[in-house]
């Protein structure tokens, strides 16, 4: 549809698979840069299958995955993390600062020290997340928003162009939830990739440009309005579905 | 002079001290500095593991130099069988955890027992040609270290210290985020493994001092220590340095005096260090938590001082408002510290009174609290209950709760003892989202920060209806946002 648009993630046939049966199925799609894209489907449907996939570190048995147009083997850190907050030791001691460098710890070599360089690129990117007064506080002392906000510096620092988020929003409270939506918007403004690991049907339609429905296959690929289609969920979610027929008339 | 020199100098001129502070010392702050990584992923039982594993190596070790080479008690053979031993445990522990459906905490607890095992049945078989005390390998014998022991662990810990130090970054962050560090090619597994041998190799130099039982503790205890006192990985390595460094020192003394035995002692210095941290650590200790819990003001007291004083309107001495207050005199002044931190009372002269601020926070209060008893009357309550109810529930903090109560029971003007429910600030206007009851009537502009087509002085009626601010202005509907609301503030005509 839109010609002068790059891909920032091509994925062609793709097949994973743990034992005999396969955790993805030819599993073909596309997403444009700049595009906030939401990966929804039920427990276990491969969700973090495919997001390992894009980060390039799952054996693949068929298929490609293009970040940028190039194998994503060639592409390490091109696309940034963010982990599930349920996943995070917010004991850990790090300050905000620590974990913004750790978005270099990529380009370092490992028997140099950050450079002076590394320096500038964390403390710009604490900058542009507005985090740069909270960066000598240990994470854990930060609210909700604040705390999705250094990970995304720490996506920032590292140079990368994608960000992949693990349930962002999985158990935070409602402020939590706007506050992290806002930091969404801001990163979408500023041209970057995001694509969201989402489990809340209910408010996927209103969060992203574009949904992937997974489960093994790829049901549906495009605007909300397009996958959240009755006999589409039906057949993903099978009989756990009846909540959601108020949304799809909505 | 002479207590304090006997106490202190004299073991110091004693060589197995002098040699058990270096030897412990070394093992100690190597043992601390990895125990940091340990603790931060939850390995503290892997420690536990290893120490207790490593007994068939040194066994499997003695009996393999007597019978093949007729070496008796070959040291460098019995470190070699505990590492490998140590090896064995871990890979065990992985793979009965990955294949079957048990997980890893009972591995460890099925592993290193039954590792443990076959080395107290080798060594006691075997007791003929094998001379080990197992009383020596459970409690180590810090006082009586070999040669040989100091030259390995001096060996292990430089080899484990500079690995640490070198590869610093990357087990930081393998052991902050495995798949961040993954996703920017970091070899996880690999660091993992580097680990797990790093302190398979520390717990087996320190066994011989300590004793399998102790060893675990100088893995975790002056980590743990650190770790109450710093939110920086790289601060928590040298503070439980010097807490590992602090344990043996003041265990050693602690044998000596009590004339106990070595390792114990250690231990139960290191342990009442932990104790201590724990209580008097300034962020994290139990005091500070204690402090920080009698700081905080209930905002219960905050808003009957801000009544009360209201209630007054003049200047009051805070002895004056004190008389009404029931809350401890400590709780009282920093009350009023943080009404004046908030802008909500100024002081002149010794005497208080509520700012402007303070005002409109006494109306908000004054409103709720008529608001609930009018509530609660309507519900029957009886009459003289009222207040009392009224004046707990007043103090939820959530306008939107008291603003559909209010227009659940169509906008009250009094309250049932017949008091008027405020609507105003002081100066007759008030703003939307904090006073209550506006759609009654129509109201008049005193700011408002908006493109769109309304301006001071206009005349408006507002209505909240399903989230949506509607003001209607000459019957043309114009609807509001949230922010344009809150900036919003009228009077009525």
């Amino acid at each position: 549809m839109e010609n002068n648009k790059e891909y920032a993630i091509q994925v062609r046939n793709l097949t994973v698979s743990y034992g005999p049966k396969p955790a993805l199925l030819d599993v073909s799609f596309m997403i444009y840069s700049g595009e906030l894209v939401g990966i929804i489907g039920p427990n276990g449907a491969g969700k973090s299958t495919l997001m390992k996939a894009i980060l390039g570190f799952v054996k693949r048995d068929i298929g490609d995955v293009y970040v940028f147009g190039k194998p994503v083997e060639q592409t390490r850190g091109m696309v940034a993390y963010v982990p599930q907050r349920g996943t995070v030791d917010w004991d850990y001691p790090v300050t905000v600062y620590d974990v913004a460098m750790m978005g270099r710890y990529g380009h370092i070599k490992w028997w140099k020290n950050a450079s002076r360089e590394d320096h500038e690129i964390v403390e710009r990117s604490l900058e542009m997340v507005r985090m740069s007064d909270f960066r000598h506080r240990q994470i854990g002392q930060l609210s909700g928003g604040q705390q999705q906000r250094v990970f995304m510096a720490r996506a920032l620092a590292q140079g990368a162009k994608i960000l992949l988020l693990d349930e962002p929003f999985a158990g935070v409270d409602a402020a939590t939830e706007s506050a992290i939506l806002d930091v969404l918007a801001e990163a979408k403004k500023a041209g970057i990739t995001l694509v969201v690991v989402h489990h809340d049907l209910a408010t996927a339609s209103e969060y992203f440009d574009k949904l992937l429905l997974v489960k093994q296959r790829l049901y549906a690929a495009g605007p909300p309005s397009l996958v959240f289609r009755q006999e589409l969920l039906t057949e993903v979610y099978e009989g756990r579905l009846k909540v959601f027929t108020d949304l799809i008339k909505a | 002079m002479d207590i304090l020199y006997s106490l202190f100098i004299e073991p110091l001129t004693k060589m197995y001290f002098l040699k058990a502070l270096a030897g412990g010392s070394i093992v100690a702050v190597v043992c601390a500095v990895a125990g940091c990584l340990v603790i931060l992923q939850r390995m503290a039982f892997l420690g536990d593991a290893l120490s207790h594993a490593m007994i068939a190596g040194v066994g499997a070790g003695y009996l393999f130099m007597k019978i093949f080479f007729g070496v008796e008690a070959a040291a460098g053979a019995m470190l070699v069988g505990s590492l490998i031993s140590a090896f064995i445990t871990v890979f065990m522990i992985g793979f009965v955890a990955k294949v079957s459906r048990i997980k890893e905490d009972a591995s460890i607890g099925i592993m290193y027992t039954g590792v443990f095992a076959v080395g107290v049945v080798l060594v006691s078989v075997f007791g003929k040609y094998i001379h080990i005390d197992l009383m020596h390998f459970i409690m180590g014998d810090i006082l009586g270290i070999s040669d040989f022991d100091m030259i390995v662990s001096s060996v292990v810990s430089a080899a484990v210290l500079t690995v640490i130090i070198l590869f610093f970054r990357y087990f930081k962050i393998t052991s902050f985020d495995p798949v961040m560090a993954a996703s920017i090619g970091i070899p996880v597994l690999f660091f993992k493994y580097i680990f797990t041998g790093c302190v398979s190799l520390i717990v087996v130099s320190a066994v011989s001092m300590v004793g399998v039982i102790l060893v675990v503790g100088l893995l975790i205890t002056p980590a743990a220590t650190a770790y109450l006192l710093t939110d920086r990985l790289e601060k928590m390595m040298f503070l439980a340095a010097f807490f590992g460094f602090t344990s043996i020192l003041g265990g050693m003394y602690l044998s000596v005096w009590l004339n106990s035995a070595g390792g114990g002692a250690v231990m139960l210095f290191s342990t009442i260090q932990f104790l201590t941290v724990l209580v008097f650590a300034p962020r994290y200790g139990l005091l500070a938590d204690l402090l920080k819990k009698r700081k905080m003001v209930p905002q219960q007291v905050i808003e009957d001082i801000v009544l009360s004083m209201d209630k007054s309107g003049v200047p009051v001495t805070p002895e004056g408002i004190r008389m009404y207050m029931d809350v401890h005199h400590k709780v009282f002044v920093n009350a009023l510290n943080q009404l004046q931190d908030d802008g909500m009372i100024s002081v002149s002269g010794g005497m208080y009174s509520l700012t402007d601020k303070g005002i409109t926070e006494a109306v908000r209060l004054k409103k709720a609290h008529r608001v609930w008893e009018t509530y609660l009357h309507y519900m029957g309550v009886p009459d003289n209950e009222l207040h009392e109810k009224a004046h707990v529930l007043e103090h939820f903090n959530d306008s939107t709760a008291i603003d559909y109560i209010y227009g659940k029971m169509g906008y009250p003007e009094t309250d049932p003892h017949g008091a008027e429910i405020p609507v105003f600030y002081a100066d007759g206007a008030f703003c939307l989202t904090d006073i209550y009851g506006f759609s009654r009537q129509q109201v008049e502009v005193v700011s408002i920060d908006t493109e769109k087509d309304i301006k001071e002085g206009d005349i408006i009626k507002v209505t909240h209806e399903d989230d949506i601010w509607t003001a209607e202005k000459n019957g043309e509907k114009i609807h509001l946002t949230e922010e344009e609301v809150s900036g919003l503030t009228v009077k009525f005509l």
